[in-house]
């Protein structure tokens, strides 16, 4: 029986200190500059203006209204609801009456979405730039070394994902390349920032970039806010309510023995 | 005494607010961190979130007990660190210019200033909140009424400035509007047992208030009172304000239900809910547990058990007062 063929490189232990070692330090430093560049690039949220803020919070009392109808009586709730549902649908809470039934307008041409756009593609430099350097720098100084050996066997299919940058086809799979390292801690050092920079850090661009795959789902809220009123004022017409009050001696006469 | 220096309950006690405002010395020693220089101070410096949180409230605590030094030192502080123009800074510092105000004169001025800031910011709400504040605690009810509505026409979910108003109404006996504001608090945060138990005070004065001219709707009003109170008490258990007034409202109840005229029955056109009134047997069930329960937290308080010492002294004496009232009543 022999025994299944090791396969045994002989590395120079420098290989660890001078590319193992650097690769994993210089990106979870690169985490934490990144985290702070983002810091530092975010601007101050806008401050919105007063018709604005009366529109949201109009918009919030009428959902208010409708989840926790039932502990007001039928009579206040009656009166509350009629006035809510024919001031949101004549518009009355809209900070922008005039601009009801048009289609919202091209967020270019509106400056507060311009900065908003604007903050973003900050983001995205902050990203981008350091991820490309980054990978450069590797390529050009390190790549096709093989540098680490797993401890584990893995089945072939790893080969692509561990040995990119070394095109042998018959080393063992265990075997780790520099540019796949790279990779390696590129997607897997979130729970070294959360340690590092607390957990709600920007340092990993893998996150960052999953947040802006769904750009629609941040701006889908502000689509067009008299929408938001005719529905809302649907809601509650077709509520039923149901006095909590209702019953309550004989439910707290019981509870009280 | 136990004070949490960085979210104190909103109504502290005197010696609260004294302990609070004599930990301004320490808090205000100079960190080692803020002598060295800049870089240093960046990466040492061990500023949380909690600390300026703290600085708001010793600051409030030291112009309550007139530590004026103190309070301008965590003032320039928490200046320096926000800088002039941020809402809250500013309405600290209305607060610093109130507290030396002496005269009428002064007060107007200070009010000028509110005026003149919210002029050029209209969204400042923490300095509009200030200048409602000083309105009323100059005497100027009305005024500060309509300034209040105003508020809440652009911001209809700020609880703070619901209750405020509630308050604001019942001091003017205005007890319709006081139950209103009361109810928008309720669509905020259904679940206060307080708010509950204070639109069940409300709605128990206004039917007080109403009883002679229309019996009929008062005694609709105190039903709804009793209920309320009902609720508060379902809310949190031994819930010392709640089954206060619900003896209170169900000993009333007692007195005045048998004799209840028709239209107290007429649910059609009542402020109130739909609900029948209740029958005098619950009632007077209500009235016993709620005297039982009374003299069991009064008593536990007494005898100083454990986890029956939160009370407020001077509700529990009310209590107390409440029951022994009750008592030479039996004997007599």
């Amino acid at each position: 029986m022999a025994q299944p063929l090791v396969q045994t490189i002989h590395r120079d232990p420098a290989l660890f200190y001078w590319i193992l070692l650097p690769i994993t330090v210089v990106m979870i430093l690169t985490g934490v500059l990144r985290h702070y560049a983002t810091v530092l690039l975010q601007s101050t949220p806008k401050k919105q203006p007063l018709p604005k803020i009366r529109e949201n919070r109009s918009l919030m009392q009428g959902v208010n209204l409708r989840t926790n109808a039932n502990h007001i009586s039928s009579t206040s709730f009656q009166a509350r609801k009629s006035y809510l549902v024919s001031g949101f649908k004549s518009g009355a809470f809209l900070a922008d009456p005039e601009a009801r039934g048009k289609p919202p307008a091209n967020p270019m041409s509106d400056p507060a979405m311009m900065e908003g756009m604007m903050s973003m593609m900050k983001g995205n430099v902050a990203m981008m730039v350091p991820q490309t350097l980054i990978m450069g720098w590797i390529n050009a100084f390190f790549s096709g070394y093989v540098i680490m050996k797993l401890p584990f066997p893995l089945t072939p299919q790893f080969k692509a994902m561990l040995q990119s940058g070394v095109g042998t086809r018959d080393l063992d799979v265990r075997w780790v390349s520099s540019l796949s390292w790279y990779f390696l801690t590129l997607f897997g050092l979130q729970p070294v920032y959360n340690l590092i920079l607390g957990n709600d850090n920007s340092a990993n661009q893998v996150a960052a970039q999953m947040a802006q795959m769904n750009p629609g789902a941040a701006m889908g809220p502000n689509n067009d806010p008299d929408k938001l009123f005719l529905s809302e004022a649907e809601n509650l017409e077709v509520i039923e309510h149901d006095y909590i009050l209702n019953g309550i001696e004989e439910r707290l006469l019981a509870s009280l023995g | 005494m136990s004070v949490d220096l960085i979210s104190p309950p909103p109504n502290l006690t005197k010696e609260e607010t004294l302990y609070l405002s004599q930990q301004a010395p320490h808090i205000l020693q100079p960190s080692i961190a803020a002598t060295l220089p800049w870089p240093l101070s960046v990466l040492f410096g061990n500023e949380t979130q909690d600390t300026w949180g703290t600085y708001e409230n010793v600051y409030l605590a030291c112009l309550r007990t007139g530590d004026d030094k103190s309070a301008r030192l965590l003032l320039d502080r928490l200046v320096a660190r926000f800088g002039e123009s941020n809402e809250r800074v500013m309405a600290f510092k209305g607060m610093w210019a109130e507290s030396k105000a002496e005269t009428e004169q002064d007060c107007i001025k200070v009010l000028d200033e509110y005026k003149a800031e919210l002029e050029k910011e209209p969204t400042n709400f923490p300095v509009q909140k200030r200048r409602i504040a000083l309105l009323k605690s100059m005497g100027r009810i009305p005024e500060a009424i309509t300034q209040l509505v105003e508020f809440l026409n652009s911001s209809p979910t700020d609880g703070e400035a619901w209750s405020e108003l509630a308050e604001l109404y019942v001091s003017q006996s205005d007890f319709e509007r006081a139950i209103f504001c009361l109810e928008e608090i309720i669509l905020i945060l259904p679940h206060a047992w307080n708010v509950h138990a204070r639109l069940a005070e409300v709605t128990f004065l206004y039917g007080q208030s109403i009883f002679s001219s229309n019996p009929g709707e008062a005694i609709r009003a105190m039903a709804e009172s009793m209920r309320r109170y009902c609720r508060s008490i379902e809310l949190c258990d031994n819930y010392l304000r709640g089954y206060y007034g619900l003896k209170l409202v169900t000993k009333r109840l007692l007195e005045v239900l048998p004799s209840a005229p028709k239209s107290a029955s007429n649910t059609t056109d009542s402020a109130f809910s739909d609900l029948p009134l209740p029958s005098v047997q619950i009632v007077e069930r209500l009235n016993e547990k709620s005297t039982e329960r009374l003299a069991n937290i009064v008593r536990r308080n007494a005898a100083a058990e454990r986890g029956w010492d939160g009370y407020d002294r001077a509700e529990v004496i009310a209590a107390r007062e409440l029951l022994n009232r009750e008592e030479k009543h039996v004997e007599r």
